[in-house]
């Protein structure tokens, strides 16, 4: 018979678990996302008492405990306020499938909000061709491809002729 | 408040990529005896036990009710909580609330994680809203990168700044005997590393640790008869910040945010004017060397945008006026669920003279700890070796 050493085998089962879920988006948070799927608009919610636009929209003002209910449209174009050269392979945990690096990955602030949105953004991964500042516009999949989730912006795009400040 | 309460022992395991040798309740046990034996204590003497770590990080859920036996649980009264970055502190902050409210006299808390068991990029990823922002989650490397990259356009840090972060820690980490990553490193070094998210590199990252840490709490009573070097909580605080909202980016701010309000309203409380030179050391919660400086500027140590010059005078050494994270901090040794409970008792260390090697030369009196988590919210943490400030 063949005798292991049990006071030194370390035995480690690798194992996986699966939860699938559903989850309701809730009366504002549907709304942005239908404007987005539907019209490919940006919506943001403004507080009544400290007139900040939040984006995206709910229910109540945090810093003020308000109900928000003045609902604004917001820019296609916005101001990049910080961004990333991502050289990992960042999984997608909605799909379950890696980020191909490099890729750039930034937050933009949309024109007309106090509030910020991450995407992809569309530049080579080069720190001459990216930059905090940098102005950007949002880029959509098309109407029939569009299901109502972050997913359906394709990425973030700068606008053209721009030069990297000294 | 009500009653006065004091850490009257601790203790914590060493720290490690791997821990096959152990399961969680023999990891957990670890800190449990060395804190007990810090406190000269038995089980017989705690009347609760508060427990917690980062919720399913190693694929279980309920960890009050595995560990039971090993935490010293059985029998007695308590709970589990489960806050994320932070629940190391909060844990003794249950576990303070409920001395100071008369409801217990001596309170053991453990904070722990297993990290190698679980997949945490894609358990965080759940801290994502699911329908806003959740395809980018997964991997807290990209916050800190743009936390890097905004504040460097802000301020005009460079990476030699966030380098000098990553070599102090793990200088500090070196001279402590439990910290994971002692590393031997330069400026040119970390700088070299392998670029992770630009401008985040190897080195300006903190490690996924196994470990835990256990700290004893007790009232004034106990803590006089049966505590030799008692460190006193005087002031505890949390703050949450808005969801969706990642103020740090946002440089010309000024409402409070999470950890500008909380810091507040604790130095408020104290009685505190001048931060930097009312604590002796500061233990902070820095994931990434970015954070470091941040937080100097949100604990006030100096102004906005110069937190990167605080690291180039090189004034928060740990022979420096103002030590931060003697111990190597959480860039040298991450085990979530026992970081924030590391920091307390670090610097509840620091104040009884028991760091050892990486005591900081002046003499400490008081000291403040901070945590960090979530969609950014912090646990902040002040003690003294007196009850009269
Ligand atoms: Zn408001």
């Amino acid at each position: 018979m063949n005798q292991k050493n049990t006071d030194t085998e370390q035995i480690c089962v690798p194992m996986t678990v699966d939860v699938p879920y559903r989850f309701a988006a809730g009366k504002y948070m549907a709304r942005f996302l239908t404007e987005l799927r539907d019209n490919g608009r940006f919506v943001g919610i403004k507080c009544p008492s400290c007139n900040r636009v939040q984006m995206p929209p709910r229910v109540v003002c945090a810093a003020c405990h308000v109900k928000n209910d003045e609902w604004v449209e917001l820019s296609s174009e916005g101001t990049m306020v910080g961004f990333t050269i991502m050289y990992l392979p960042l999984t997608d945990p909605t799909t379950g499938k890696p980020h191909e690096p490099p890729f750039v990955y930034g937050s933009v602030r949309l024109d007309g909000s106090d509030s910020t949105v991450e995407h992809m953004v569309n530049v080579e991964p080069d720190l001459d061709k990216v930059w905090v500042g940098m102005r950007m516009k949002v880029v959509l999949r098309d109407r029939e491809e569009r299901i109502g989730d972050l997913s359906d912006i394709i990425h973030f795009e700068p606008l053209p002729g721009q030069k990297r400040p000294q | 408040m009500k009653r006065n309460v004091a850490i009257i022992g601790g203790g914590q395991t060493y720290h490690a990529a791997r821990r096959h040798d152990v399961d969680q309740g023999e990891m957990v046990n670890e800190a449990v005896r060395a804190a007990l034996k810090d406190a000269q204590m038995t089980m017989d003497d705690i009347d609760a036990v508060f427990l917690g770590n980062m919720e399913f990080f190693e694929g279980t859920h309920l960890t009050d009710c595995w560990l039971a036996g090993s935490a010293g649980a059985y029998g007695k009264p308590g709970m589990k909580i489960t806050t994320g970055g932070t629940v190391g502190a909060t844990i003794i902050g249950a576990g303070m609330h409920h001395i100071a409210a008369g409801l217990f006299d001596r309170v053991l808390c453990i904070g722990f994680e297993k990290q190698e068991e679980g997949d945490t990029g894609a358990i965080l990823s759940g801290v994502a809203h699911p329908l806003y922002g959740r395809s980018m989650a997964g991997a807290a490397v990209g916050y800190f990168a743009m936390m890097g990259t905004s504040y460097m356009a802000a301020w005009g840090a460079k990476e030699e700044h966030a380098a000098m972060v990553a070599v102090k820690a793990r200088q500090n980490a070196r001279k402590n005997q439990y910290a994971h990553l002692k590393l031997d490193i330069t400026i040119e070094d970390a700088l070299n590393s392998r670029m992770l998210a630009y401008p985040v590199r190897m080195l300006d990252m903190c490690p996924a640790s196994n470990g835990a840490c256990a700290v004893i709490l007790g009232d004034e009573k106990t803590a006089k008869d049966r505590c030799k070097k008692p460190v006193w909580i005087r002031a505890m605080d949390t703050a949450h910040n808005e969801q969706f909202e990642i103020d740090w980016r946002n440089v010309t701010l000024t409402k409070p945010i999470f950890s500008t309000a909380c810091a507040a309203r604790m130095y408020k409380r104290l009685g505190v004017d001048d931060p930097k030179k009312y604590f002796d050391v500061f233990e902070i919660y820095e994931p990434a060397t970015w954070a470091e400086m941040v937080w100097y500027e949100d604990l006030g140590l100096c102004g906005r945008g110069e937190g990167f010059k605080l690291m180039e005078e090189g004034a928060t050494a740990i022979d420096g006026p103002i030590p931060v994270n003697p111990s190597g901090g959480v860039l040298s040794t991450n085990c979530i669920g026992a970081s924030a409970m590391l920091r307390v008792w670090e610097a509840a260390l620091q104040i009884r003279g028991d760091a050892g090697g990486h005591q900081v030369p002046n003499e400490v009196n008081r000291a403040l700890a901070t945590a960090y988590g979530g969609t950014n919210w912090t646990v902040m943490t002040a003690l003294s070796s007196s009850t009269e400030d």
